[in-house]
């Protein structure tokens, strides 16, 4: 379960402070998939980045299945988001020196699993990419790249999925080919899902929206 | 496992943009491998013939007279030890002539006298195969040198005159035992029996005769015999050594210069180092994404840093270790330099990479690798997450860590630099030496950049942004400057050093100065050798005849030194070695007194004039009493001057004591005479003839020919230490290919959006060709100035010679640096050039 406690973030720009999440207090059970949407700059990847812990926020806790992550280190942050959190960006972010196969490997690779190299392959082999396994990132489409990354991202078997606009730089086939991948894992796995996107259909796949606009939730 | 694996992965990927830093590795790495094993294997093969070195176990020697006293000293202190195996020998530079009249030449040659048990060690070894016996000097035979064949025109067979009497020439001498490598000579050496030595004359009193006594004993006495003979004679001008003595010099020389050579390795690595520093910044920069990416999978900032750690270390490991084949590479060709050495031990070394060499080499490398990639490498830390959501990335102001981590590394260098030197004040001083020189050549390069910043003005396009380049952020200004600027520094520098000496030289070889100088003239001669050299037909210029005495300090009483006795004296270092003195009633022209007053006439009171080196060196005032032994006399004489001597035109009177007349005028004294030649080559050869023909007691000195050997040691001076700063330089190319490699990424971005906006490839050309230009005129200038600082100090302080600017040489120094670094630039940004501009954007 994902707790949101009060949770805002607040940067500088320039001189001034401005507010890009205000502070927001929800829950997200345990196998729920949540859309998040709205327009650019509304603080949708902001949210989900605090969510991850790969951003700390001004104010407020996070906690994840009960522990307040907020309190926790960079190095503690990475171990939990390696055992519990998958990420997919936009921009895809694969390691551009390391093959397909090696990126999905990574994580697993990191929790020391001895399968890694075993598991990389069959998660290659789910998102239909097992003749590509020894391309580089440069070397793949945009799709395939995305598809790399949500293999990475499922490599530990993440309680959570975090998804940031995973179909914003795709084509339509290959963003319905991604968004299929994950609604069944969601499905299957009773992985809780949060999605943030532009895209209204996609939302509309969810079991629950949530709307914002500046920063706060509409 | 994760890491390593990950570290094999990383280097797989960027190898090649990390080469050329290796490479530099491998450079300083090869230059300490090749240095310290070729050191080391000459070292063993002089160890193994330390014996035969000295041709004996024990050597007794002195430069008078064998005393009585002294001969029953040594004989009764080798009866005790019951020695019995012993030969004496006598050692004296002198000239030699053919004695065929028609060839008109004569040579200044190092003479040795030897009894028939000569060499007690060792073998003389004689040209095409013939053996040496004693038999072969017997009888006013000779064997000599090949230079002294080649010089008189002469073959064996034929005879030469030694002092009074001629010599046949019996054979040809390879290799002497005895006779170092590199020892300082004056001439070929000629060998002849000792039995026919006093016929020569040449053992007349005064003149510079070296007596020895080789000994060869049991092992086990060795130490008690040098001991008591030590103490025997202590007080008296005779020295015993043994051929362990030799072994420990022997091995102290090699140590040093292996230390000292090695160190000048060291610098390549640390300027391999300095740039595997500056890459390391670069590309964590430039991984920075991949960084994130593996924070936001799980990795720890230990975990990342550990990756790149193995991987630099992996890199450093593969430089160490390409430095050991280039090492090897080297090696391999000495045996085909020193084929044509004269020392035949030299060509017994067996020339190859010793295990010890190769393993410090390799620990060094991977060491200094690890030490310089240590600090950059904790930017890791600062890398979040969060960037692949918003490029916020903030660096700590003040980080403990870091600061901590660089305090080490200086340490670890410290450590370094002073196990390759074995000194610690050696390693502390060459360390601060360098971080001076680093921070002196940064912020000289600081200085110039802001000094040219208002360029960035300029209307010119492609200048305005070279300029601008040079200041960006993770711009390679800073290491570009450091390496090409040390490479520039030490060449200039040495260049420099080598043509002010040489106008030095010429400048005392000018016109009408003496370029020839007669030593051992005795008294009696000065009569018929003024109306030998007054002969219209010698063309010999002006001369004079300067009476000269050999003298020794033994003890001083003053203000500030009091020695008391010989041994203290010794302990002075060079104020116990033989001073040539002389007395006059006037200063020469090259002579001004700083202190006290001269004497205007004779005086029966015995008085000195000291040259300022002596009372600077040794604290001795005017006023003090320094007691002498000229040729066994005692005598005491009060400081009344002290002279500062100018010693560029010393051949005027370049002494360092002179006396006042009245004391030493009726001692045993001879003359030298400085006079100017004949210029002509053949008149000169011709003069030196008659004059040895008609005086063969006396030797003369051709200035011009220690010229000529001057020159050719300094070429080779020159040359070994410009092959120092050639690697240098060669590192300073590879860092310059290095550093325009890693920035290039930038570059071929930066060059796709100015074409898009209208560049033409020739702008861009252009823009690379400033910035390049720049950048090397900058590391001219900054090695330049360092170089006339070098020059200044070293002709100021060292050498004591007037410093000479070179302006042109600096001048010229700076355009050729321009020239090769705006050469190496664009050659490497050529694909910057080449790129398409919408491939390029897309890919980003």
């Amino acid at each position: 379960m994902i707790e949101l406690r009060n949770v805002s973030k607040t940067v500088t720009s320039g001189t001034e402070l401005l507010t890009i999440l205000h502070p927001l207090t929800t829950t997200i059970p345990r196998g729920q998939f949540v859309a998040v949407v709205g327009p650019s700059g509304s603080g949708k990847s902001t949210l989900l980045g605090l969510l991850a812990g790969l951003d700390s926020p001004t104010t407020g806790a996070v906690v994840i299945d009960g522990v307040d992550i907020t309190t926790l280190s960079e190095d503690e942050l990475a171990r939990l988001r390696g055992q519990k959190i998958g990420f997919v960006f936009q921009f895809f972010h694969l390691i551009p020196s390391l093959t397909a196969y090696e990126n999905v490997a990574v994580p697993m690779e990191l929790r020391g699993r001895a399968d890694a190299g075993t598991r990389a392959h069959a998660l290659l082999e789910d998102v239909g990419l097992t003749g590509r396994a020894h391309h580089y990132p440069s070397q793949l489409s945009g799709g395939e790249q995305q598809r790399v990354a949500l293999a990475r991202a499922l490599a530990n078997v993440p309680p959570i999925l975090l998804a940031d606009e995973p179909t914003g730089n795709l084509d339509s086939e290959n963003g319905r080919l991604i968004m299929e991948l994950l609604t069944s894992i969601h499905r299957t796995r009773n992985t809780t899902l949060v999605l943030v996107t532009h895209d209204k259909e996609l939302a509309a796949l969810a079991d629950v929206c949530i709307r914002m606009r500046d920063g706060r939730v509409v | 496992m994760f890491v390593l694996r990950m570290a094999v992965r990383e280097t797989r990927s960027s190898w090649r943009r990390l080469l050329f830093f290796f490479i530099c590795i491998a450079v300083g790495v090869g230059a300490i491998v090749a240095l310290r094993s070729v050191i080391q294997s000459v070292r063993d093969v002089f160890r193994q013939e330390a014996k035969s070195l000295i041709a004996a176990d024990v050597i007794i020697s002195t430069n008078r007279e064998w005393t009585p006293g002294a001969r029953h000293a040594i004989d009764r202190r080798l009866r005790e030890a019951g020695i019995t195996t012993r030969t004496d020998s006598v050692e004296t530079p002198t000239m030699v002539r053919p004695a065929d009249e028609s060839k008109r030449v004569s040579r200044m040659v190092e003479l040795r006298a030897v009894e028939q048990a000569f060499p007690l060690y060792g073998t003389l070894e004689l040209d095409g195969g013939q053996v040496y016996s004693h038999a072969l000097l017997a009888h006013r035979g000779a064997l000599v040198r090949p230079e002294l064949l080649t010089a008189l025109g002469i073959a064996v067979g034929d005879e030469i005159v030694i002092g009074r009497v001629p010599f046949t020439i019996r054979g040809v001498i390879r290799n002497e035992p005895g006779r170092r490598v590199g020892d300082f000579s004056l001439g070929p050496r000629v060998l002849v029996d000792y039995a026919d030595l006093p016929d020569t004359g040449l053992l007349t009193f005064g003149s510079r005769v070296r007596r020895v006594v080789l000994v060869r004993m049991p092992e086990h006495v060795i130490d008690a015999v040098v001991k008591a003979l030590r103490s025997d004679f202590k007080d008296q001008f005779i020295n015993t050594r043994s051929f362990r003595g030799t072994d420990d010099e022997i091995g102290k020389d090699f140590e040093r210069a292996e230390n000292y050579l090695s160190l000048v390795g060291l610098v390549i690595v640390i300027l391999g180092g300095i740039a595997v520093s500056s890459v390391t910044r670069v590309f964590v920069l430039q991984k920075m994404h991949s960084i994130a990416v593996l924070k936001c999978l799980g990795g720890t900032s230990w975990q990342i840093i550990t990756i790149y750690m193995l991987q630099v270390m992996t890199l450093g490991l593969a430089g160490s270790v390409l430095g050991v084949g280039l090492a090897r590479l080297a090696i391999a060709a000495i045996p085909y330099a020193v084929q044509s050495a004269p020392s035949s031990l030299l060509t017994e070394v067996h020339y190859g990479v010793t295990l010890s060499a190769a393993a410090q080499g390799i620990g060094i490398g991977v060491l200094v690798s690890l030490l310089f990639s240590v600090v950059p490498l904790l930017q890791v830390r600062d890398v979040k997450p969060s960037l692949l959501l918003r490029d916020d990335a903030k660096v700590p102001a003040r980080d403990w860590t870091k600061i901590t981590a660089a305090v080490l590394v200086s340490v670890g260098l410290i450590a370094l630099t002073a196990w390759q030197a074995s000194s610690l004040s050696i390693g502390v001083a060459v360390c601060t030496g360098f971080a001076a020189l680093a921070m002196v050549l940064i912020g000289a390069g600081r200085v110039l950049v802001k000094a040219i910043a208002p360029l960035a003005q300029a209307p010119l396009f492609p200048l305005r942004h070279a300029v601008l380049h040079l200041s960006r952020p993770g711009n390679q200004t800073r290491v570009i400057l450091l390496a090409v600027g040390l490479g520039a520094f030490f060449i200039v520098g040495v260049r420099s050093l080598q043509s002010s000496l040489l106008e030095e030289f010429s400048l005392q070889s000018a016109e009408n100065s003496p370029d020839m100088f007669l030593l051992d003239v005795q008294p009696q001669q000065s009569g018929p050798m003024a109306t030998f050299l007054r002969a219209p037909t010698r063309s010999a210029g002006n001369f004079r005849l300067i009476p000269v005495l050999r003298a020794r300090v033994t003890g001083i009483s003053g203000r500030e030194t009091t020695i008391e006795n010989l041994e203290d004296v010794r302990a002075r270092g060079s104020l116990a070695r033989e001073y040539t003195v002389t007395y006059r009633v006037g200063l020469e022209p090259n002579e001004q007194i700083v202190e006290g007053q001269f004497w205007d006439g004779p005086s029966s009171e015995a008085e000195v004039s000291i040259e300022r080196g002596l009372h600077e060196r040794f604290q001795i005032n005017v006023g003090d009493t320094v007691r002498f032994d000229i040729l066994g006399r005692v005598v005491n004489a009060k400081v009344s001057s002290v002279r500062q001597v100018d010693f560029r035109d010393s051949r005027a009177g370049g002494f360092m004591f002179v006396f006042r007349p009245g004391v030493l005028d009726d001692a045993p004294h001879t003359f030298i005479a400085p006079l100017k030649g004949p210029s002509d080559v053949q008149a000169r050869a011709r003069f030196q003839h008659d004059l040895v023909e008609q005086f063969p007691n006396v030797s003369v000195i051709d200035f011009r020919e220690i010229l000529i050997t001057v020159r050719d040691v300094m070429s080779k001076v020159t040359l070994a230490i410009s092959v120092v700063g050639g690697l240098v330089l060669f590192s300073g190319a590879l860092i310059l290919v290095g550093a325009v490699a890693m920035t290039k990424f930038q570059r071929v971005y930066e060059a796709a959006i100015f074409k898009t906006l209208g560049a033409t490839t020739t702008t861009i050309g252009t823009m690379l060709l400033f910035e390049y230009g720049v950048l090397g005129m900058l590391s001219g200038t900054v090695g330049s100035l360092g170089a006339v600082a070098l020059t200044w100090g070293v002709s100021r302080y060292a050498l004591d010679i007037p410093w000479r600017p070179f302006l042109g040489e600096h001048l010229m120094s700076v355009g050729v640096t321009a020239f090769m670094v705006a050469a190496i630039g664009v050659a490497s940004s050529l694909d910057v050039l080449r790129n398409k501009p919408l491939a390029t954007l897309r890919s980003e």
